[in-house]
C-alpha cells in the first residue's frame, strides 16, 4: 500500500429516476459502487473506517444534472480510463461517468472551492415564456428578492448572477441561471420558480456546470 | 401506464416524502421485456419500501422466478399514506418498481406475509391497483392473487381475500403455481379450472374449496372440502435440501430498515420453546455448510458492494459447524472492512468464542440475550431452560470481555406467571447492571425489551388466553417504574398491538368480515403502532356482531377443532398436546436433536429426508 493516496476527481451525470435520490443516498450508492469495482480504495482512518469520498455539491431532490463532481481516493495509481469503465458498469444505468481525472492532492476541496452553479429550466408548455420573461425582470427589478427557507429570510438579488431566456430545439422555453453557491450565500433555482408561482415539479431543472475558486480541469 | 399517467406519476413525487421508495433502479434489479415471457408475476411486500425490501424470502422469490426464461417477477410494496393520497387524488393505479406496469396487468400477484399486522395494508394495494378484493369476485381477467409467508400458518383470517395461499417454503412451489398458471391460461378454462388445478400442488391451500360450519356455542363444528378431489389437510411445503443461495441482491438507492444483505446459514430450530411460532412451524434443521456459506458471502459482496452481512438463523450457535465458520469468516473478509452480525446466540460462553472471532469485524455495537424468563421454574415452563449460575457468569463474561452494552429480552403474561416471576425480571436487570457496573464502570448500559405472550397457532400454547390488559398494565407498570429508579432501559409492546396481533393471528374465518370493516373504516399500517387503530378495530368487530374477546380471552378447549387444524405443520397435534401439559407440569424437553419426541416431521417428510452430505436434518 502506498503512503500517499491517490486522488481521482470525477464528473458525472445523473438523470432519470434517480433524480429522486438525495444527497445522502447518493453518496452511499458512490461507496457500494465503488466496492463492487474493488479498486484498491482508501478509508479514512479511526473507529469507523470509511471510503473516502467527497461530493462537491448536493443536487437538490428532483434535479438532473450533466455537471456533478466528486473526489475519491485509492492507495495505488489505476489508469483513468480503467477506473471510469469500471465505475460506469458499476453504477446504475442512469448515472453517466464523464470523465475520471488523477488530480493534485494539494488541492482544496471541491465542497470549499465550489463558487457558482449554472443550471437550465425547461419550463412547461402552458407558461408563455414572454410572459415569464417580464416577471423574472419584474421581480429582478426590486430592490430585495426575498426567500424564506426554514425560517430564514435569505435575499436572493446578489445571488443571482446571470440569467438568459431561450427557445430549446422543441421549441420550449427555456431559462438559463448562473447562481451563487459558495458559503456566504447559497440560492436554488427552484426558490425563483415559486416565487414566480411556477410549481418546479413542472420544469425540467438541470444542473450544467459547476464553478469553482480554483483552476479545474 | 401510458406517458401522461408516468409524466403525472414523476409530478407527484415531487411532493411525496422519500420519492425513491417508488422510482425501483435499484443495481441488480431485472427488467425483462414483457414480450418475451409467458407468465408475469408481480412480489408484492405489503408494508413501505424501507420495511420490505431487505426481506430475505422476497429477495429468494425475486431471484428464483426470474431465472426462468419463461417468467419474469417484478415488486411492488405499500404506499405511505402520502402517496397514497395522491394516487387516489390522480387516479393512477399502484404499479409495480421495474417496468411502472398497473398491478391489474400481472398475471400473478403474490404477497409476502411475514405478520399479521399487514393485513389492512392487503387490502389497500388490492384497492389501490383496482383489483376485486374478495377471491369471489375475481374473474378469469383478474390476476390471480396468492399469500405466503409466516403469517399463513392460519390463514383463515384473510381467506376471502386470497386465491390461494402457500403452506410453507416457497422456493420449489412458486415454480410449479407458475407452471400450472401457464397451462391453464394457455388452455383457455374457468378460474375455478385454475383454482382445482392449484390444489393438486403439494403446499398449496385454496381456501374457496373448503366450508366451514360453527357449533352453536361459536367454536368450529368442522371443515370440509367442498369438491371430491381437493385434501382435507393440506401439508405445508419443505424444501429436503436448503437450496443454492441468492448472491445478486438488490441495492436500494435510498437508505432502508436494516440496510445490510443477509445470508441464511440455517434454517429450523431443534430447541423447542413452547411459545415459539417459527420454531414449530419451521421443522426441520436444514444448516448450509460452512464451504458453500464463505463463497455466498463473497459472491453477494462482491454483487452487491454492502459492507455489513448478516448471518440468519434461528439459533445460531447450534449451527454444528458455527466455530468453523466464525474463524473462516474472519479469516476471508478481514481484510474487506466487512461488518458482521450474529444472531439469536444462545446463553453460554460459548457464545462468547464465536463473538470473539466476530467482534474485530464489528466494533462497537452491543451484546443481545434471550432468557425470556428470570425465574428457573418459569423457563421450565416455557421450554427455555437456563440456570441462573450460567447466565450470570455468561454476562460476567460478556463485560469482561469489554462489552459496554447489554439487551436482555423478557416476555410476560405466561402460563402460571405470578408478579414474583415479574419481579424477578427487574432483579435480574439490576444484578445485571451491578456486575456490569463492578467490569465496566458507570457508562454501562442495560437494555430491557419487554414482550407480551400471544399465544401462536401450531405452537403448544395454542389453547391458552392471552393474559387480560389490566394485570399486563399493572407488570409493565411495576417494570416502569423499577427500571426507572434504577437507570435501566426499557422497551415493551404496547398492550393494544398485542391484542389487535392475538386476534389477527388467532382467528377464525369470520375475521375476513372485520378486517374488511376495519380496512373500509380507515386501518392500514396496524404494524407501526403509532396510528390509533385499535377503536377503528373494536367498531369493526362490532359491525361484524363478533365478540373480539372470543379470539384474545378464551382457553380454548384442548379438544376443539381449531381454525388452523386443516392446516398441517408436520408437527402433530398430539405432540402439542402433551407438550403443554408438560409446560403445566413445569417439565422440559431436551434438544431433540439428542432425542427424538416424535414431533411428527420424519413421519411426515422423512422420505425425503437426504442420506448422506451435510444436508442433514436435526432429527436423530
Amino acid at each position: 500500500m502506498n503512503d500517499t493516496p491517490i486522488r481521482y476527481r470525477m464528473k458525472y451525470s445523473k438523470t432519470g429516476n434517480l433524480r429522486f435520490i438525495g444527497h445522502l443516498d447518493t453518496q452511499v450508492m458512490f461507496e457500494r459502487a465503488l466496492r463492487r469495482t474493488r479498486l484498491p480504495l482508501r478509508y479514512t482512518q479511526g473507529f469507523n473506517k470509511r471510503i473516502r469520498l467527497n461530493l462537491a455539491s448536493a443536487l437538490p431532490l428532483g434535479f438532473i444534472s450533466r455537471a456533478e463532481m466528486l473526489d475519491f481516493w485509492l492507495n495505488d495509481p489505476v489508469g483513468e480510463q480503467i477506473i471510469l469503465q469500471m465505475l460506469e458498469n458499476a453504477l446504475p444505468a442512469e448515472i453517466h461517468v464523464l470523465e475520471v481525472n488523477q488530480t493534485d492532492n494539494s488541492l482544496p476541496s471541491l465542497q470549499g472551492s465550489l463558487v457558482s452553479s449554472e443550471y437550465q429550466i425547461t419550463l412547461p408548455a402552458n407558461i408563455a415564456g414572454k410572459l415569464f420573461e417580464q416577471k423574472l425582470d419584474q421581480l429582478l427589478a426590486q430592490p430585495e428578492v426575498s426567500v424564506t427557507r426554514r425560517n430564514k429570510i435569505i435575499d436572493y438579488k446578489p445571488l443571482i448572477l446571470e440569467y438568459e431566456f431561450r427557445k430549446d430545439s422543441s421549441d420550449n422555453s427555456v431559462v438559463y441561471f448562473k447562481l451563487s453557491s459558495s458559503p456566504a450565500g447559497n440560492a436554488r433555482p427552484d426558490d425563483i420558480l415559486e416565487l414566480l408561482g411556477i410549481d418546479p415539479a413542472d420544469c425540467v431543472i438541470e444542473r450544467t456546470k459547476l464553478n469553482f475558486s480554483t483552476v479545474e480541469k | 401506464m401510458t406517458g401522461s399517467k408516468q409524466n403525472l406519476v414523476e409530478k407527484i413525487l415531487y411532493h411525496v416524502e422519500k420519492p425513491g421508495r417508488y422510482v425501483g433502479g435499484e443495481h441488480n434489479q431485472i427488467v425483462k421485456d414483457w414480450k418475451t415471457v409467458s407468465t408475469k408475476w408481480c412480489l408484492i411486500f405489503p408494508d413501505i419500501y424501507d420495511i420490505g425490501q431487505t426481506n430475505l424470502g422476497l429477495s429468494m422469490l425475486y431471484q428464483i422466478l426470474n431465472a426462468d426464461e419463461n417468467i419474469l417477477a417484478e415488486r411492488s410494496f405499500a404506499p405511505w399514506v402520502d402517496m397514497e393520497g395522491e394516487l387516489r387524488k390522480n387516479e393512477i393505479g399502484l404499479f409495480s418498481l421495474e417496468s411502472k406496469k398497473p398491478l391489474y396487468d400481472f398475471d400473478i400477484l403474490g404477497f409476502t406475509l411475514p405478520y399479521e399486522s399487514i393485513y389492512t395494508n392487503v387490502l389497500n394495494i388490492l384497492d389501490l391497483a383496482n383489483i376485486p378484493m374478495l377471491s369471489s369476485q375475481r374473474t378469469e381477467s383478474d390476476p390471480l392473487v396468492i399469500g405466503g409467508g409466516q403469517a399463513c400458518f392460519n390463514p383463515e383470517p384473510i381467506a376471502d381475500f386470497f386465491d390461494a395461499f402457500v403452506i410453507g417454503e416457497g422456493e420449489e412451489v412458486i415454480l410449479e403455481i407458475s407452471a400450472a398458471y401457464t397451462v391453464w391460461k394457455q388452455a383457455r378454462l374457468s378460474r375455478n379450472d385454475l383454482l382445482t388445478a392449484l390444489t393438486e400442488i403439494d403446499g398449496v391451500y385454496v381456501p374457496s374449496l373448503y366450508s366451514v360450519n360453527y357449533n352453536p356455542d361459536g367454536t368450529i363444528g368442522d371443515v370440509t372440502p367442498t369438491s371430491p378431489n381437493v385434501p382435507e389437510k393440506v401439508t405445508k411445503r419443505i424444501v429436503s435440501v436448503l437450496p443454492s443461495h441468492p448472491t445478486k441482491f438488490l441495492v436500494p438507492n435510498v437508505e432502508i430498515v436494516h440496510d445490510r444483505m443477509s445470508v441464511e446459514i440455517m434454517r429450523g430450530c431443534t430447541r423447542g420453546c413452547r411459545f415459539c411460532h417459527a420454531g414449530m412451524v419451521n421443522r426441520p434443521v436444514r444448516q448450509r455448510d460452512v464451504s458453500d456459506i464463505i463463497p455466498v458471502i463473497q459472491e453477494a459482496v462482491d454483487a452487491t458492494g454492502y459492507d455489513e452481512v448478516g448471518l440468519l438463523s434461528l439459533s445460531s450457535s447450534d449451527h454444528t459447524q458455527i466455530l468453523d465458520l466464525t474463524q473462516q469468516v474472519y479469516d476471508c473478509f478481514h481484510d474487506q472492512k466487512l461488518a458482521f452480525s450474529l444472531p439469536s446466540l444462545r446463553i453460554e460462553s460459548f457464545s462468547l468464542d464465536l463473538m470473539d472471532e466476530l467482534k474485530e469485524l464489528k466494533p462497537g455495537g452491543g451484546f443481545t440475550l434471550a432468557p425470556e424468563a428470570a425465574t428457573e421454574r418459569m423457563r421450565a415452563v416455557i421450554n427455555k431452560p437456563l440456570d441462573d449460575d450460567d447466565f450470570y457468569n455468561t454476562v460476567t463474561k460478556i463485560f469482561e470481555k469489554g462489552w459496554r452494552s447489554l439487551k436482555l429480552y423478557y416476555m410476560i403474561g405466561l402460563p402460571t406467571e405470578t408478579m414474583e416471576d415479574v419481579e424477578a425480571i427487574l432483579e435480574a436487570g439490576i444484578r445485571v447492571q451491578q456486575i456490569g457496573k463492578r467490569l465496566i464502570g458507570k457508562s454501562v448500559k442495560i437494555h430491557l425489551g419487554i414482550a407480551t405472550l400471544i399465544p401462536k397457532p401450531h405452537t403448544p400454547f395454542q389453547w391458552l388466553q392471552v393474559e387480560r390488559p389490566e394485570p399486563i398494565q399493572e407488570k409493565l407498570d411495576f417494570l416502569k417504574t423499577g427500571t426507572r429508579k434504577a437507570g435501566i432501559k426499557m422497551s415493551y409492546n404496547i398492550p393494544d398491538s398485542t391484542l389487535l396481533e392475538s386476534w389477527l393471528s388467532r382467528g377464525d374465518r369470520r375475521l375476513n368480515r372485520v378486517i374488511l370493516h376495519a380496512w373500509q373504516n380507515g386501518a392500514k399500517f396496524d404494524a407501526w403502532g403509532e396510528r390509533d387503530n385499535l377503536q377503528i378495530w373494536r367498531n369493526a368487530f362490532s359491525e361484524a356482531d363478533i365478540d373480539p374477546d372470543f379470539y384474545s380471552y378464551r382457553q380454548r378447549d384442548l379438544e376443539e377443532i381449531l381454525p388452523w387444524d386443516h392446516i398441517d405443520i408436520g408437527v402433530n397435534k398430539q405432540f402439542l398436546k402433551r407438550d403443554y401439559n408438560w409446560s403445566l407440569q413445569g417439565r422440559t424437553r431436551i434438544d431433540c436433536r439428542e432425542t427424538c419426541f416424535m414431533c411428527g416431521i420424519l413421519d411426515t417428510f422423512g422420505n425425503d429426508r437426504p442420506s448422506d452430505g451435510f444436508g442433514y436434518w436435526g432429527c436423530p
